[in-house]
């Protein structure tokens, strides 16, 4: 840490202006000048950044550089949390996320997220998928509802795993397993963007890698952003990438680009494993 | 040290890196060495010589060997990113060209054995002059392409590629050189294809030459100037 903060101080203004293409056509999110603030402190200062349609997007950056903060913002994730104070426009499909008018539920069910640590309710796995559908009204009979969770489980890979114990609890599965029972939670209420906060740091690398091979195959149906500490995930998962430093966004691109040939030193130097 | 090599948190990580960039001169040095050696066995007219030239390319194919497998370990250990990738990326790439240019050095030993072991007329000076010309001109390119290569040099790396065509044209001229010689005393035609086979190996370790230039401009800038012309890559890299 001691060696980020003498790094910024010797940062001047011009080196911390985003480098590389921001934009993209026709956004599903579009983010312009976002500050975050916890109390008094800036935590994320004037991000403007676009999430694709179809895209998987990756946020790297060392600890604290506000990677998972910038991420909570786009689905307003960060209401929960005393203090903080988020400025700036968040459109998702043109609306204004942060418009107070705006109920901050169905808005959850269009930008889902999945933890870094599975968390699925004490409930059995038909019922953890069951729950979203069930409580934001998308299905109206029972054979519907089995429809989707058949559909969801499908979709993130598991259903052939768990069809024939769907009324044994989730928190039975392994590590992986209620990984993928996350995500096909999230999935099962029709999402068009799903954030992900490091979904595979607390998984074993097989497991990781069914996780990896279901967010390359979901980039099909949705907008991914996903943010990881590991940079062989980042090149292995993403399109593009972006790499945050001390609350700046410092560069995007192309992940190939970003990972052969970064324009910007701070990046060079963080995924070279100069510093952080 | 150059700054490609040094810097990070790990620092085995430096000292690996730094065992692999100068591996690559010392395989630089030895193909060098080759080159040159060759060159005196056929101007001492020499073919026990030229023998030793040969069974010392072994050393260069060992040494081939031991760079492969250092730098696959470190990329099973380290996973290059950026301009650590774009140096193992150089590395390999160049450490196969310089033991191409033993293997061209060789062909010329070959030569030596070939004119001076089993003839009894061989060829007069002038014909084996242009050998000599071009083996200092690619002598060159290759000196500079690898202080390019240690000193992250672009300019001096961009003088390799602008020097190889000059090659090309003395080539040309050569063999043009060579076929005048045929014409006027058909007696020599017994040597010419040896050493056209000789002009064309040093043509060719010219060539590696210039790819070793390119594989530099590459590790600095990230643009991969292959099969690219020499207006493009100026334009490119000024």
């Amino acid at each position: 840490m001691q060696t980020l903060i003498k790094q910024q101080s010797t940062i001047g203004a011009a080196d911390r202006r985003t480098v590389g293409r921001v934009t993209v056509e026709n956004p599903r999110i579009r983010c312009r000048n976002v500050h975050v603030y916890y109390g008094e402190k800036r935590a994320i200062n004037g991000v403007t950044l676009d999430i694709g349609r179809n895209e998987v997007i990756a946020m790297i950056g060392p600890s604290g550089c506000g990677k998972s903060t910038f991420l909570r913002c786009l689905n307003r994730m960060n209401d929960a949390i005393d203090g903080c104070r988020v400025t700036g426009d968040i459109l998702l499909d043109g609306q204004d996320i942060y418009d107070k008018r705006l109920d901050v539920v169905p808005l959850r069910a269009q930008v889902g997220i999945v933890f870094q640590k599975p968390n699925p309710f004490p409930k059995s796995i038909y019922e953890n998928v069951a729950y979203g559908p069930r409580i934001h009204g998308l299905t109206s009979t029972r054979s519907e509802l089995d429809e989707v969770v058949e559909l969801s489980l499908q979709k993130a890979g598991l259903w052939d795993e768990v069809k024939d114990r769907l009324n044994q609890p989730g928190t039975g599965l392994s590590g992986g397993q209620q990984q993928r029972l996350c995500i096909a939670r999230t999935i099962a209420v029709g999402p068009e963007v799903i954030l992900m906060d490091e979904p595979c740091s607390a998984l074993d690398p097989i497991a990781t890698a069914r996780v990896e091979a279901l967010i390359d195959e979901l980039r099909e149906h949705y907008s991914i952003v996903i943010v990881t500490h590991s940079m062989q995930q980042a090149a292995r998962l993403s399109q593009r990438t972006a790499y945050f430093h001390l609350g700046d966004l410092i560069e995007v691109g192309m992940t190939n680009q970003i990972f052969t040939n970064p324009r910007h030193r701070l990046t060079e130097d963080y995924i070279t494993g100069r510093f952080g | 040290m150059n700054k490609i090599t040094e810097g990070h948190t790990v620092k085995r990580f430096d000292e690996e890196m730094l065992f692999l960039h100068r591996l690559v001169l010392q395989i630089g040095s030895l193909a060098q060495d080759q080159l040159r050696r060759a060159i005196q066995t056929l101007n001492d007219k020499d073919p026990t010589a030229a023998r030793g030239v040969i069974s010392r390319d072994q050393a260069l194919n060992d040494l081939d060997v031991q760079a492969d497998e250092a730098f696959i370990n470190l990329i099973i250990k380290r996973q290059p990113m950026a301009k650590d990738l774009r140096e193992i990326i150089t590395i390999s790439k160049a450490v196969s060209d310089l033991e191409r240019v033993g293997d061209e050095a060789r062909k010329i030993a070959q030569l030596t054995i070939q004119i001076y072991d089993t003839d009894n007329s061989p060829p007069n000076k002038q014909v084996l002059r242009d050998i000599n010309t071009m083996a200092a001109f690619v002598g060159d390119m290759l000196e500079i392409s690898l202080t390019a290569f240690d000193e992250l040099d672009a300019p001096k790396a961009l003088d390799v590629i602008r020097l190889d065509s000059e090659l090309e044209e003395e080539y040309r001229s050569a063999l043009r050189r060579l076929t005048t010689f045929v014409i006027e005393d058909a007696r020599t035609i017994g040597h010419m294809v040896d050493v056209v086979l000789g002009l064309r190996a040093l043509e060719r370790i010219g060539g590696h030459a210039k790819n070793i230039a390119g594989y530099v401009l590459f590790l600095i800038t990230g643009s991969d100037v292959r099969h690219k012309s020499l207006e493009r890559i100026e334009g490119q890299i000024i």
